[in-house]
């Protein structure tokens, strides 16, 4: 096959829907990113084929190992480079003449560093002299300098970070392979998420931000846009990705490194007030991002959204048995100025009234329900089906110090037996807070599993209810305007 | 005179900013309305002017190198009388001598003063990644301290504008606070879209300012207007001299 003049890029899919990996520096000797790599890609549940390239090696991991690219035989989809800089370059020319003797290869993951990342004008032009051969024939470069993707759809794994994840529809894309890790192994054992696609994207000398913002939106395994960025390089045509994708997805952004615009003098009060970060916040409005400032807030906004549906009003209900955490809680939410106190009906509130115990506070302040220590069990249920029916309320936060003496799976059945008993068309979002954070980690995994987010903070819960409130009246305010 | 050309002109002689005339004869072409005034070279005109327009009335001074007039003494308000307008006119240009030496000083802007109204900014910039944006915020001397402002890129409809404005907490005291009346946001709105398009349509122009607009129940009066054009292009323009 030659070289045409005009090639066009290939899609992201043939990269997360690889059928045959190819590990470029996989290494027998554990402990080694070379060697974790190749176990976490057999650790997945994947039907392809992953052969290990090192040339001093018969098998690793137990995998037939080769010693040179061009020997892998049948189709290969994507390479893993985990070699030094100069070795990529060479390996590149590699894999641009098995491209032109057999058309495989859709894409690469450098996870090498020692490019452009560090400015040097040495590691800039080994970025451009490893780039150069690929983009010609339409080769995807993911990184270098980078973990890479995983994708627990079809099982693709090149993460040495990343063993085998729950399996659901949060999209991962990062500027920070550090920060990505640490949100998915915060969230691991609680089960507070489950995975679909994962990239980071290094140091963006091929796939930039936009672009995989612009795939996740129309990926079918997708639902939920998690990002992690500390600067764009086209900033008008990510707006532009991000704002179509926003009408259907939410995308959660986590923005860091604050820097200030310009260094010229700058002679208008436009120009003093406009903070690269103000303009980022005005970009992201506008786009329909949901920004989040706090860490806490971008990790559970994102599971939130994961599993409950958006409110259709910002209406919001506290239900608690615990009064101070409940009363943060309201500061919280008021304090975003973008809810309000849910307002129950009075055949609501004469229903609360009947169903708890005298000394129950119920719509004091209005929206507030406090059923007190004396709750049981059984009790939840009813007064979860009532708060949800109501037309008043929009979305509930419950919070709670589980008692001792409460049985985990009786809480936890009477909880699910209430939210379920809507169709799924009528579920309003229901966020739980368990003020006791992982010392009731197996009572938070049964919530979970049960499609119920649990936090651990009051203050956390109401921002992340008021994101989700943003985002559904955003999204509201794009049909009024029919675009 | 073509505003395009105007701009092109003004870039030729290497000046980097728009004289305050020159703003609102370009703004009026994008549908951003100022309110009246008289340009004049001497003390006679501004009083025919002044008389003309009914006092009270405020004079600017007009050269290229005081660009912060207020700081340089170059703004007097709330004159009554031919008298006072003598007085201000000669007071006015003695300080600007006195604290910009080297200022040309080109003339003086003679403006109807406008009654008092809630005070906002409205801006643009030309940012290197996003392209023009617009600034909206409450105005006034301290919106670098305040820095109640919110951001938007251009171009945008009417209501990502209004959307953009209740941003802001300066949106509260727009809607009325203490029985004073709602101020005309639409208005608003509506300016913040013209300023993005005239960013978007003149690409000398790198940074704008109103401030402060004044915001009324029933419209809205920009009292100040800065324009600066792109110092690269007046840079390389003056080079080309």
């Amino acid at each position: 096959m030659r070289v045409t003049k005009q090639v066009t890029k290939g899609s992201l899919s043939g990269v997360f829907n690889a059928k045959s990996i190819a590990i470029v520096g996989a290494s027998p000797r554990p402990g080694k990113p070379g060697n974790q790599i190749v176990r976490n890609a057999k650790a997945m549940d994947f039907d392809g084929l992953i052969y290990p390239v090192n040339p001093t090696q018969s098998t690793i991991e137990g995998l037939k190992c080769y010693k040179n690219i061009l020997d892998i035989p049948g189709r290969l989809d994507l390479v893993v480079l985990i070699v030094g800089a100069d070795e990529c370059v060479r390996i590149a020319q590699d894999i641009a003449r098995r491209w032109d003797e057999k058309g495989d290869v859709a894409g690469i993951v450098v996870v090498s560093a020692g490019f452009g990342e560090g400015g040097s004008a040495d590691g800039l032009a080994k970025e451009k002299a490893m780039l150069e051969p690929l983009q010609a024939r339409g080769i995807r470069v993911i990184g270098p300098n980078c973990l890479g993707i995983a994708d627990q759809h079809s099982g693709v794994n090149t993460i040495f970070d990343l063993p085998p994840y729950l399996k659901s529809e949060v999209s991962v894309v990062s500027q920070s392979g550090a920060f990505a890790a640490s949100f998915l192994m915060w969230a691991k054992d609680l089960e507070l998420f489950g995975l679909s696609k994962f990239l980071t994207v290094g140091n963006m000398a091929d796939v930039d931000m936009d672009e995989v913002v612009e795939f996740f939106g129309e990926d079918k395994n997708t639902k939920v846009i998690a990002m992690y960025l500390e600067g764009i390089r086209q900033g008008r045509r990510f707006v532009e990705v991000a704002k179509k994708v926003s009408q259907t997805k939410p995308i959660v952004a986590f923005k860091s490194g604050r820097t200030d615009f310009g260094s010229g003098a700058v002679r208008s009060h436009t120009g003093a007030v406009a903070g690269n970060d103000k303009i980022y916040d005005g970009a992201f409005r506008q786009a329909g991002i949901i920004r989040t400032v706090a860490v806490a807030e971008f990790y559970y906004t994102i599971c939130a959204l994961g599993k409950q549906p958006l409110p259709r009003g910002k209406r919001i209900c506290v239900l608690t048995a615990i009064g101070g955490p409940g009363t943060i809680c309201i500061d919280a939410l008021l304090a975003t100025g973008v809810v309000e106190m849910a307002s129950l009906s009075d055949h609501a509130k004469n229903h609360l009234k009947e169903t708890l115990a005298r000394t129950a506070v119920v719509d004091e302040p209005q929206g507030y329900v406090d059923m007190t220590a004396s709750v049981t069990e059984e009790l939840h249920e009813e007064v979860i089906k009532t708060i949800l029916a109501d037309e008043g309320v929009d979305g509930l936060i419950y919070l709670i110090t589980p008692p001792a003496f409460f049985s985990n799976e009786k809480l936890v059945e009477h909880f699910l037996n209430a939210y379920n008993s809507f169709p799924k068309e009528k579920r309003k979002p229901l966020l739980s807070v368990f003020t006791f954070g992982s010392h009731v980690a197996e009572l938070r995994r049964l919530f979970e599993r049960g499609g119920i987010p649990t936090l651990e903070f009051p203050d956390v819960a109401a921002s992340v209810m008021a994101n989700m409130v943003w985002y559904s009246e955003w999204r509201k305010s794009r049909l009024n305007y029919g675009l | 005179m073509d505003y395009k050309k105007l701009v092109k002109d003004v870039l030729k002689t290497g000046r980097s900013h728009l004289l305050e005339p020159e703003a609102y004869y370009v703004c009026g072409e994008f549908g951003i309305t100022c309110p009246q005034f008289n340009f004049v070279a001497n003390v006679e005109d501004g009083i025919d002017a002044a008389r003309s327009m009914g006092f009270p009335v405020v004079v600017k001074v007009v050269s290229p190198q005081v660009i912060h007039k207020t700081d340089a003494g170059g703004v007097v308000t709330g004159i009554q009388s031919e008298e006072q307008f003598k007085n201000a006119y000669s007071t006015m240009l003695e300080n600007v001598r006195g604290k910009v030496p080297d200022a040309e000083i080109y003339g003086v802007l003679v403006q109807k003063s406008m009654p008092q109204g809630v005070e906002v900014a409205v801006g643009g910039l030309r940012d290197p990644q996003f392209g023009p944006v617009v600034m909206f915020g409450a105005g006034g001397t301290l919106i670098e301290v305040l820095q109640d402002v919110s951001f938007r890129l251009a171009r945008l409809d009417r209501g990502e504008a209004l959307r953009q404005i209740r941003e802001t907490k300066v949106f509260k005291i727009l809607q009325g606070v203490r029985r004073n009346k709602p101020c005309d946001i639409v208005a608003l709105a509506d300016l913040i879209i013209h300023a993005g398009k005239l960013l978007e349509e003149m690409p000398e122009i790198s940074e704008l300012d109103f401030n402060p607009v004044l915001a009324y129940p029933d419209y809205y009066s920009i009292v100040d207007a800065r324009i600066v054009l792109s110092s690269e292009l007046a840079s390389v323009s003056t080079v080309n001299k």
